[in-house]
């Protein structure tokens, strides 16, 4: 029952989508800066334009369960169309089968998560408008991808073994002398830039708090506009200081520490 | 005219005189917030919209009603509002989302102008013949709404779309072990218990007792269990701004889409006004208040049509904020001019607590607000008159299968025909007199109520008539082509007919062209 209402809704966009590929083979879908202009969307467009919106700026435009500073875009670079920076046109390769609860689990349930992890919030239902509007916004992207098959450059580079443990010593120089200038020394984040530790960045749940994930995002992005300048073994050391930092806690196990990280926020 | 109008339409402060006692005033105001925020949080939800929505309309629907109004009525989120917005808008969008409250928006702004309209044309006096059982029967009926809304919450079930209510408690039932979440019904019962062992002890904040219960209940199972095997539903934190202003987006696809709202609004605007009156009605019986009741129409249509520029829905009268407002010793309409200032810093303080209020405690206030909306009390007053009867169970059964809105339809098409099946009844008393017979008639005498006087004067056929019209309060044109008739019939038979009437109907009767057939004696 509870996925009753999302699988409806793919079933409409595979339908959107469905359609002008059977018929007009070229024709592609408006661009956001296009539906962004358009004055009236129809009731999927509209939630593509509010998951763009939400992505960009979840600050402002979900902020019911947001617990932290950041944006998904902080992190699904170029709102989720950057590939190799974790891009959101995936929505092929969900609903995904699970045997850890022996469910299937949707794209709604990955969304979930990120906001409970990644921006350190409180999980929404399945079913709340911001959740559905992410979704149609992952449906749109990922128009033209073939259902099941891996879309190119998705999530991150895997970094070879570099036959060397990551060393967050060596990560420490690194991350003052090519991250601080925009991160900030204590990883606090200077105006503009997020913070990549402490109270306002990710928690120990999230997928970033992975060594060799974050290492293969900041080795693929970081220093931004300047990607794949660091070696693999600097990626790998800097992204093993960052997880020896102060951030909240995950959610999962340390419930008396996230209340009180709740109060003192 | 235009000036009585305009003297209206301008908020008149007459109370200020009168505010007395400010701090009786001021802590009715303060109480009616903290009632009014889970009203607000959960009203919003049966309209399909974000929390805040529902807390603004606490806001500014309130403050607007209560600056232009004249009584210490509480208006505001409204069950029966919120959940026909609910059924009127969610055909047209994905619950809560962007184009979604552009409709409610919409819909909202349609509701104020038709209660605008209705101000124009004094309609206030038509919400009279409502009767007070079709009014119980709608209220019951939203109860039994509410109730089945809440289990959603409470249960934990994603919305999901059922016909008739009972199947949707057929998919409980069977499907119970997969659809319920336990720990949502372990807070919900909680809540609801909480609830009601708490009205022992206070029967008017039992509501904030529950509550309270639910929250601590939510915190206890968030201790033991992480969210992501609980899957609990939070309220979330809420961006509440001081000054929300918004403007409704308006083009021509939504209003080539938005015909499909206007039977809505007439419904929502009619029954929003209905519930406004009857409290307004009840309070100038009760209290010595100055209230004018054109002004009230007035003050909600305006709150109304002004809520969507300040992101909130339409709201109407609240029954049991009024009551407690009333019982706290607030007379005047400053008591929701505080109210609606203490939500906005209530809410900016409690903000980060609400947070964490989960879903499921909400959803058991509402489940108990629902359950108090249907009454005993009300059946076993009702079943001594069987009209009466018949319009409370046909409104509810109709509101239980067919929705809101048609319930309401049925509501005020039994109320009007029982209206008019009780003016219809004319009482008739016949007496011989020495030129024949004398007919005195008690009632009016129109097109509904004359086939009662024809059988009568069918029995009569070759006697002179003498009809007595003293007691008659009102004749309209068909009574008279009526007795146009009829003396014609007799004059060709050789019998007469006469009229016992007084001067204002001798004034008519010969405007509508009464002639000498008929003798019209004045008394
Ligand atoms: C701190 C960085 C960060 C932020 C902020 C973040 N994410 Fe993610 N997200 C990740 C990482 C890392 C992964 C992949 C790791 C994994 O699968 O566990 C991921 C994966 C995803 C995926 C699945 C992608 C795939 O390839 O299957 C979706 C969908 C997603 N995120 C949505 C969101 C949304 C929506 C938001 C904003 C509410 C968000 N994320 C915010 C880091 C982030
Ligand atoms: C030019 C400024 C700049 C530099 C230098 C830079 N970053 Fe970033 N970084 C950003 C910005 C901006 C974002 C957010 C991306 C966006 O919003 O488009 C980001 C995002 C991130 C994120 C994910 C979001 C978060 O807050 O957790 C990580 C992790 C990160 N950077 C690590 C690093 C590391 C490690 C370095 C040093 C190797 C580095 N950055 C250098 C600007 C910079």
């Amino acid at each position: 029952m509870l996925a009753i209402n999302f699988i409806r809704r793919l079933f409409l966009v595979a339908l959107l989508i469905s359609v002008p590929i059977a018929g007009l083979a070229q024709q592609g879908q408006p661009s956001i800066q296009q539906l962004l202009q358009e004055p009236f969307l129809d009731d999927y467009y509209s939630n593509v334009v509010y998951g763009y919106e939400i992505v960009t700026d979840t600050q402002a435009n979900a902020s019911r369960y947001v617990g932290n500073s950041l944006n998904c875009s902080n992190c699904h670079l170029q709102a989720g169309t950057q590939q190799e920076a974790l891009p959101l046109n995936v929505a092929g390769m969900y609903p995904k089968w699970r045997a850890k609860n022996g469910k299937r689990n949707g794209i709604g349930l990955r969304i979930r998560e990120c906001f409970l992890y990644s921006m350190d919030g409180i999980m929404p239902p399945e079913d709340a408008p911001e959740v559905l509007a992410i979704s149609a916004y992952i449906s749109y992207l990922s128009q033209g991808q073939i259902m099941g098959a891996e879309p190119e450059g998705r999530g991150v580079p895997t970094l070879p073994d570099t036959g060397y443990d990551p060393n967050p010593a060596t990560g420490r120089a690194v991350y003052l002398e090519q991250c601080a200038s925009c991160h900030g020394a204590q990883g606090e984040g200077v105006a503009g830039m997020p913070p990549v530790w402490g109270l306002n960045s990710y928690n120990k749940g999230a997928g970033m708090h992975d060594i060799r994930e974050a290492a293969g995002f900041i080795w693929a992005n970081m220093p931004l506009g300047n990607g794949k300048s660091l070696t693999h073994q600097q990626a790998l050391d800097v992204s093993a200081y960052l997880n020896l930092q102060i951030r909240p806690s995950d959610p999962r196990d340390s419930k008396f520490l996230k209340l009180l990280e709740h109060l003192i926020n | 005219m235009i000036r009585s109008y305009l003297a209206e339409a301008t908020p008149s402060f007459a109370w200020r005189n009168r505010l007395g006692n400010w701090r009786t005033e001021i802590f009715a105001g303060f109480v009616g917030a903290i009632l009014v925020i889970p009203q607000g949080i959960t009203f919003a939800y049966l309209a399909g919209l974000q929390p805040e929505y529902g807390l603004y309309c606490a806001i500014f629907v309130t403050l607007f009603c209560s600056v232009f109004g004249t009584s210490s009525m509480m208006s505001g989120p409204n069950t029966a509002v919120a959940i026909l917005i609910g059924t009127a808008v969610l055909p047209l969008a994905g619950r809560g989302s962007p184009v979604y409250i552009d409709f409610v928006f919409l819909l909202c702004l349609m509701v104020g102008a038709i209660q605008l309209l209705f101000w124009l044309m004094r309609g206030a006096r038509i919400f009279q013949y409502l009767s007070p059982a079709a009014i119980s029967g709608i209220s019951a009926g939203a109860g039994f709404l509410i109730i089945m809304a809440s289990l959603d919450s409470i249960l934990d079930l994603s919305t999901f779309k059922t016909t008739f209510f009972y199947e949707k408690i057929y998919v409980i039932v069977s499907d119970a072990r997969d659809l319920v979440n336990p720990y949502s019904l372990f807070i919900g019962l909680c809540t609801i218990a909480g609830g009601y062992i708490g009205r022992r002890f206070s029967p008017r904040y039992f509501i904030i007792i529950a509550v309270t219960t639910g929250y601590l209940s939510g915190l206890l199972v968030a201790f033991i269990w992480p969210q992501p095997v609980t899957e609990l539903e939070y309220l979330g934190r809420m961006p509440i701004e001081w000054l929300p202003l918004h403007l409704p987006t308006i083009n021509m696809e939504y209003l080539m889409m938005s015909t499909m709202l206007i039977p809505y609004a007439i419904t929502i605007a009619f029954i929003g006004l209905a519930q406004s009156l009857v409290i307004v009605r009840e309070l100038k019986m009760e209290t010595d208040q100055d209230i004018n009741l054109d002004k009230e129409v007035y003050a909600q249509g305006l709150a109304n049509l002004l809520a969507p520029f300040f992101s909130s829905f339409a709201g109407a009268g609240s029954f049991n904020r009024t009551k407690a407002n009333q019982s706290l010793g607030a007379t005047t309409p400053f008591s929701g001019i505080a109210s609606a200032g203490f939500v906005l810093v209530l809410i900016t303080f409690l903000g980060p607590i609400l947070t964490y209020m989960p879903m499921a405690a909400m959803a058991g206030t509402l489940f108990i607000v629902g359950a108090d909306m249907i009454k005993w009390r009300d059946i076993k007053h009702y079943a001594q008159v069987r009209a009466e009867l018949v319009i409370y169970l046909a409104t509810f059964i109709s509101i239980m299968f067919f929705g809101l809105a048609t319930g309401v339809v049925v509501a005020v098409f039994l109320s009007v025909s029982v209206f008019m099946l009780r003016i219809s009844q004319l009482e008739l008393s016949v007496e011989p007199i020495e030129s024949g017979v004398l007919l005195k008639v008690k009632g009016a005498l129109f097109y509904a109520s004359l086939a009662h006087l024809t059988e009568k004067f069918h029995s009569h056929v070759g006697k002179n008539l003498t009809i007595d019209l003293q007691f008659t309060t009102h004749i309209d044109q068909s009574a008279v082509d009526f007795f146009i008739r009829e003396s014609r019939n007799m004059a060709a038979q050789g019998v007469r007919l006469t009229l016992l009437i007084n001067e204002k109907q001798g004034h008519f009767l010969k405007k509508m062209g009464v002639n000498s057939d008929i003798e019209l004696v004045a008394v």
